[in-house]
Formats: C-alpha cells, sequence, structure tokens
C-alpha cells in the first residue's frame, strides 16, 4: 500500500486569548497509522487536537492543517461538520463528557447517526460492541450513561465515534480517567478496532508508557513546539533531544 | 516484633443518602520502624480512606489503632499529630493562600519554634531558602509538595502519610519528590505509609506493598515477591496492565 | 466608583460645613420657595432649607446603614463561621431558622417588626437587622465549610491548635473577600430599607431630617413644591446606585483575581 498522507499540519501557531499555545508546529500523519503525542500538562498537545477539530476558543495565528486537499482552519462551521462531522471523530478524556447523562444510548445514537443522515444499524453496533468487550448490547442501549462506570462509558464513547466510519480518530488523553488496569483493556480493545476498520488515530497521552506500548510514531511536545517526532523504537531506544531524555529517565518504571 | 504503626480489622462504612458503602473491611496492617510501606489499588479500592482513618481524619467504625503499644483509635489527628502527619495529594491547596512559607513551616511544630532549622530543612528537601518568603501563588506544585514534607519534617514527627502526593504534578517533579523520601528515609529513618495508583512507582520506592481492592487487603508483602510472583487475581492484573506501560 | 462613594461620604459626613443652613431652623418667609442662590434645592412647607437637610438626612441615613450592616456583618460571621465550623445540632436549627426566614420578603418582616417595636431608629434597625444578618451567616457559614475541608486546614489540624486559633488564623482571614463584597452589595438594600420604613413612618421621628420622611412629609405638596420631593428622592437613588454599583465593581474585580 501506498503511504498516503491523511493530515498535514504545517507551521502553526495558535493561541487562545492571550496566552500563545502552539508555536510554529509541523506533523504529518500517514494513512492507518497510530501516532502518539506525549507531553506534559501545559505543553499544548491537547490545545493541537483541538485546533485540528476547529475549537473557536483557539485562534489560529499563523500556519494550517490540510485535510484532504483544503485548510480546515479557514472553514466557516457548517462546511466543518460537513468534512469533520464523519470523517473525523474525537474522543475526549472525560468518559461522561460525550454524553448526556440522563438519556438512554440508544437515542442518543440514533441522533447522532439520524444528524448526519446515517441508517442506525443495531447489526453494527453490536458488532463494534463486542469488539470493544461489551457484552449484551441490547442491555446497554438502554441504559443511561450516569448508571455506568467510566471505563464502560469511554468504550461506548469509543463505539460512538467508530459507527460514523471515521478517516481519522483523535483521541485525547481517553486513559487517563481510568484506572490502570481499565485503562490497558481500553486501549488494546481500541487496538483490535483499529486493526479491523484501518482508521488513523492520533493519541494524546501524558504517559509515554502507553506510547511506548501502542504507538507506530511518537512526537514529543514541550512548551507549545513539537520536540522530537519519529518511529516508537528511535524515540524510546535513541532520543535525541534533551526533553526526551530526562522524560524517560523519570517515568517510573516497574522494578522487579 | 513490636510495630511502629498498627492497624487491626478495620472497618469503615459511608453512609450517603441512606446508600452504604462499605469504604474498608476488615483491613489490617503494619509499619516497622525505618520502613516505607506502599499501598496501590485503584479509585475507590479504600486506599485513602485507611490513610484518613490512620491519621485519625476519619473515626473508624470498628477496628484497633496501635502506635507503640498505644491504642489511639478514635483519637483525633490533635493527638495523632504527636508522632505523624500527613500529606495531601493537591500541594497548593495544602498552604493558607495568605501565608508566607515560612510561617506555615513555623507553625506546624508544637512547642518552641526555630527560625534557624528552616534553612537547613529547606535545602535538604532541595528547595532554596528564599522561596521561605513567598506564598503558594507563586510557587509551582512540585515545590509545593516538597514544602509540604519540610513542613511534616520541621515538627519533628517520624512518619509520614503520603496520600497520593504526586498525582498532581509532573513527572520530573514527582520523581524529584520520591528521591527525596528516599534520601529522607536513609538519612532520618523517617517511616512513610505512600499511598498511589501507580504500581510503577510504588515498585520503585518502597521496601513492601500492600494490594488493596474494594475495601480489602487482596495482597501484601515484599514488593519484589509480590511483583515477580503475584498470587492473587487482581494482582496479577494491575502489574500485566503496569507492565504494558513500561518500555 | 470609590470616588462617588467617598464623595457621598464626605459630604454627608461632614453636612455641618457643606450645608448653607440651618436644617432645623423654620422660616415664615421663605415657605415653598423654588430654588435659588440662598436656596439651591428650594425650601419645604416650613420654609427649612431641603439642600442642608438632604446632607443632614444623608449622615442620618448613612450612618445608620453602615452601623447597621456592620453589626449585622460581625454577628453573622461571627455566627456562620461557628455553625460551619462545627456543624451538628446548631448548625441544623440554624439553618431551619434562615430558610423560614428566606421565605418572606425582608421589607415585609421588617414592617411588621417595626410595627411592633413602633416608630423610631432604634426599632427600623433592629426590623432590618432582623433578617439581614442571616445572610452573612448563610455566606459565612458555606464559605467556612468548604475551607475546613481545604488540605491547609486539616494540615493545621495536626498541629493541634485550638478551634479558636483555626478559625481566626485560617479561616476568618480566608472568607473575609467574599463576605465584605455581600456587605458592601447590602450597603444599597439597606439604604432602600431604612428610607422606606421611615417614609412609612416606621422609621426616624420627625423633624429629624431623612430622606425616606422628607419624600413623606413633601408628598402632600408636591404639585406646589416638587423640588422638596424630587431632591431627597434624587438623592436615595443616586446614593443607592453608588453603593451598589461599587459592590458589582469589588465583585469583578475579586472574581478577575
Amino acid at each position: 500500500m501506498k503511504e498516503k498522507t491523511i493530515l498535514n499540519v504545517k507551521d502553526l501557531s495558535a493561541a487562545y486569548e492571550d496566552a500563545e499555545v502552539l508555536s510554529s508546529v509541523n506533523l504529518s500523519l500517514k494513512k492507518g497509522e497510530m501516532l502518539c503525542i506525549v507531553g506534559e500538562s501545559g505543553s499544548g498537545k491537547s490545545t493541537l487536537l483541538r485546533t485540528v477539530c476547529g475549537d473557536a476558543q483557539i485562534k489560529v495565528k499563523n500556519g494550517c492543517v490540510i485535510y484532504g486537499d483544503r485548510d480546515i482552519t479557514k472553514l466557516k462551521s457548517c462546511e466543518r461538520q460537513k468534512v469533520l462531522g464523519t470523517k473525523i471523530g474525537y474522543i475526549q478524556q472525560n468518559p461522561w463528557g460525550a454524553f448526556n447523562p440522563l438519556r438512554p444510548y440508544s437515542i442518543q445514537f440514533r441522533e447522532t447517526l439520524k444528524s448526519h443522515k446515517k441508517k442506525y444499524d443495531a447489526e453494527k453496533i453490536a458488532e463494534l460492541f463486542s469488539i470493544l468487550g461489551l457484552k449484551d448490547p441490547e442491555s446497554i442501549l438502554k441504559s443511561r450513561p450516569y448508571e455506568m462506570s467510566g471505563g464502560m462509558n469511554q468504550r461506548i464513547a469509543i463505539a460512538a465515534s467508530f459507527i460514523l466510519g471515521p478517516e481519522l480518530l483523535l483521541c485525547d488523553e481517553i486513559t487517563s480517567a481510568l484506572d490502570v488496569t481499565t485503562a490497558s483493556a481500553v486501549t488494546d480493545e481500541l487496538l483490535k478496532l483499529k486493526k479491523e476498520t484501518e482508521v488513523t488515530i492520533v493519541m494524546v497521552t501524558h504517559n509515554i508508557g502507553i506510547a511506548a506500548n501502542i504507538a507506530d510514531r511518537i512526537a514529543i511536545m514541550y512548551k507549545g513546539q513539537i520536540v522530537e517526532c519519529g518511529e516508537r523504537d528511535k524515540i524510546i531506544n535513541a532520543p535525541e533531544h534533551e526533553y526526551t531524555k530526562r522524560l524517560l529517565a523519570d517515568v517510573p518504571q516497574l522494578e522487579y | 516484633m513490636e510495630h511502629l504503626l498498627e492497624g487491626k480489622k478495620i472497618n469503615k462504612t459511608f453512609v450517603t443518602k441512606g446508600k452504604e458503602t462499605t469504604a474498608l473491611s476488615d483491613v489490617s496492617f503494619y509499619l516497622d520502624e525505618g520502613e516505607i510501606l506502599g499501598i496501590v489499588g485503584e479509585s475507590g479500592s479504600g486506599k485513602s480512606t485507611l490513610l484518613n482513618v490512620v491519621s485519625g481524619l476519619i473515626k473508624a467504625d470498628s477496628g484497633e489503632l496501635f502506635y507503640g503499644e498505644e491504642n489511639y483509635i478514635g483519637k483525633g489527628p490533635a493527638h495523632t499529630g504527636k508522632f505523624l502527619r500527613m500529606i495531601f495529594q493537591d500541594a497548593k491547596s495544602s498552604f493558607d493562600p495568605r501565608m508566607t512559607m515560612e510561617k506555615s513551616l513555623l507553625e506546624s511544630r508544637r512547642g518552641k519554634q526555630d527560625r534557624g532549622e528552616l534553612s537547613e530543612l529547606i535545602k535538604a528537601v532541595g528547595l532554596e531558602e528564599k522561596l521561605l518568603s513567598r506564598k503558594v501563588s507563586d510557587m509551582s506544585g512540585g515545590q509545593c509538595q516538597r514544602m509540604s514534607i519540610a513542613r511534616a519534617l520541621y515538627s519533628e514527627v517520624g512518619i509520614l502519610l503520603c496520600d497520593e502526593i504526586t498525582s498532581a504534578v509532573d513527572v520530573s517533579s514527582q520523581k524529584q519528590v520520591v528521591e527525596l523520601l528516599k534520601k529522607l528515609n536513609e538519612s532520618r529513618k523517617l517511616s512513610c505509609i505512600f499511598v498511589s495508583h501507580d504500581i510503577a512507582l510504588v515498585s520503585m520506592l518502597c521496601g513492601r506493598i500492600m494490594i488493596m481492592k474494594d475495601g480489602r487487603c487482596v495482597e501484601e508483602g515484599e514488593t519484589a515477591a509480590v511483583i515477580s510472583d503475584p498470587k492473587n487475581e487482581y494482582t496479577k492484573l494491575l502489574i500485566e496492565s503496569a507492565k504494558k506501560q513500561s518500555f | 466608583m470609590i470616588v462617588f462613594a467617598a464623595a457621598v461620604i464626605i459630604m454627608t459626613l461632614f453636612a455641618g460645613v457643606f450645608a448653607p443652613n440651618d436644617p432645623y431652623k423654620t422660616s415664615a418667609t421663605v415657605i415653598r420657595t423654588a430654588p435659588c442662590a440662598d436656596y439651591p434645592f428650594g425650601t419645604d412647607n416650613l420654609g427649612r432649607c431641603v439642600f442642608s437637610r438632604v446632607l443632614y438626612g444623608g449622615r442620618t441615613t448613612i450612618a445608620a446603614t453602615f452601623f447597621l450592616v456592620f453589626v449585622s456583618f460581625a454577628i453573622g460571621t461571627v455566627i456562620g463561621m461557628v455553625c460551619g465550623y462545627y456543624g451538628g445540632i446548631a448548625d441544623r436549627i440554624f439553618m431551619r431558622i434562615a430558610d423560614i426566614t428566606l421565605g418572606f420578603p425582608q421589607m415585609v418582616v421588617a414592617i411588621a417588626v417595626a410595627g411592633i417595636l413602633g416608630a423610631g431608629m432604634k426599632g427600623a434597625m433592629i426590623a432590618l437587622g432582623i433578617t439581614m444578618w442571616i445572610s452573612f451567616a448563610r455566606l459565612a457559614r458555606s464559605h467556612t465549610y468548604s475551607i475546613k475541608n481545604e488540605a491547609y486546614v486539616k494540615t493545621v489540624l495536626f498541629t493541634g491548635k485550638s478551634d479558636f486559633y483555626i478559625i481566626m488564623v485560617h479561616i476568618f482571614p480566608n472568607l473575609m473577600g467574599p463576605v465584605l463584597t455581600n456587605a458592601l452589595t447590602q450597603i444599597g438594600t439597606t439604604m432602600i430599607g431604612l428610607s422606606g420604613l421611615s417614609f412609612l413612618g416606621l422609621g426616624i421621628i420627625p423633624p429629624t431630617a431623612e430622606w425616606g420622611s422628607m419624600i413623606s412629609e413633601a408628598r402632600a405638596y408636591i404639585q406646589i413644591a416638587p423640588w422638596s420631593v424630587f431632591y431627597p428622592a434624587a438623592a436615595t437613588i443616586i446614593t443607592i446606585i453608588i453603593f451598589n454599583y461599587l459592590g458589582d465593581v469589588v465583585m469583578d474585580y475579586r472574581e478577575a483575581g
């Protein structure tokens, strides 16, 4: 398969009202790969994802984000919805954030699909659920988000974004609010789904350990810049930048 | 052998809006002098509740707590503060926003206060003396956490109870705090209960480890032994998951 | 706003310096004179200078308001801190009382109480204070409760310091901000309350100058001498706006950090 670039971030600088958060970020994403962006809080990694999503609070100062052949930072919100709605999925850290906590999942699934003019396909949902390790899809769909644990909700949120058949999935710290055991189960299941659908995933995390185990490529962010980006093995085994070295040295490792 | 701190069959149930939640059921533990005990568990496992009970901030429903030979169950922090201090997850909110660091530190000792000792202590925790005149809003999370360790040391107690103290700081500060605890443990014979959800972190710091799940202690033993040969199903899962995050 | 508020306070506090005439001196020759050089706001039914009476009346109103707000603030904060800190049965009783009082509009309670106590400034102040301290107490209670659960208070618990020390050194200074802001916003409401009671004849006893009672007296001949109603009314409205704005400005400033 010819490697095709799906997303291209060129010289991107962005800011919230007063503070510049991203400065000259360059990043290109190949189709079907899993890229992990690693950085500490305040490094700008989440802002980068949100800029791609088109968060209205973020002002793009310079540069562009090319998706397909269009600069999506300049799209109007209605056009953005057409392009991003089904093609780019976004999963956030807060497992309950994607749903209305009081309404059954099935209704919320239906509404989402309807707003994107797609049919509600119970079989497809059941299939996604089974890959994600969710047993008894019928009863899950009848229940409401507030009754569910964080891990279950995050799985359902993943299913909800896959149901639209995205090309690109943006995951913002999706395992950070979960317990270690749940987190590793969720990442495993996400990887399984990725294999089935060949979706491209950008995963933002502060945990370089997770990145080391699931990523094809890793980008290290520090103070609004990508300080290092490359193949997983190279970043983990032969880091070049001082910050990456420090990060790798400081992360606690299981000693036994 | 007499233990420094020992808890026997501690039970605690919370009642909110008529609903009962068991936070601790028959949990026993001990801490020897000069030892760092790690308690690992996920959220809701009861590890923080246990620490709060040991510190006297929360009263247990039943059970016994010994400091040496003295049973201090039911006594509040005003009493337990004579031999132990607690350090909280949110370092920034453990300092009065209107007080300077120096005042906060001085306040922590019962009896005679000595400014001279402070500068020495500050250096021992790897901070600069000029930070003493600052208020909490001008300090980073990592600095605050080391400052609260300094405060506990200044109070001249032998036991520190650390409740997820590295969870809110970045990895570099996390490492510094852990190294600091290690150093203090060696140089001052400081005993410590270190509660965390991060088994990797605990494995680097603690000689003995206790795994908690749903208000029970599911496994306990030497850290190396527990990690290389876990007996309990949950412990196995926990270690398996942690291994997936190492490299 | 601070400048305006200061101007109002100084003008009324030093009413004796600024007032051109004796506010209580009646004069048969200048009854209901329109505003002129000698009497900038005109005169009333008894030939008293309205401008001087507005200044002296302001002194009465503002002094009474400040005193009342301060006393409510002191009593309410102490009770609120004690209830919030200790909780328990006293706290529950207090909350019930507070809920019951909240059920009635402040002015209705004030009129009823003032009616029982009879006319006079003392009666009016007690009538208003009876509901006002509760707003301070509620505020202080909720802040005390959240500060009590902050890690820094828990840390101090281990030092064996007394409850009094913790309340005075850690809790009180940290809840001063929001409670003082509340005090500022209460000033406007209290002025309306005091003037309102006086207007109804339940507050100050004439001839003491007070805005509410001045309006009430002059109402009878509003068509002949509208200025004697207009100026005290304008003074009341402007002062209330100034102090309400001051409260808002301080609140915004605090929120901005």
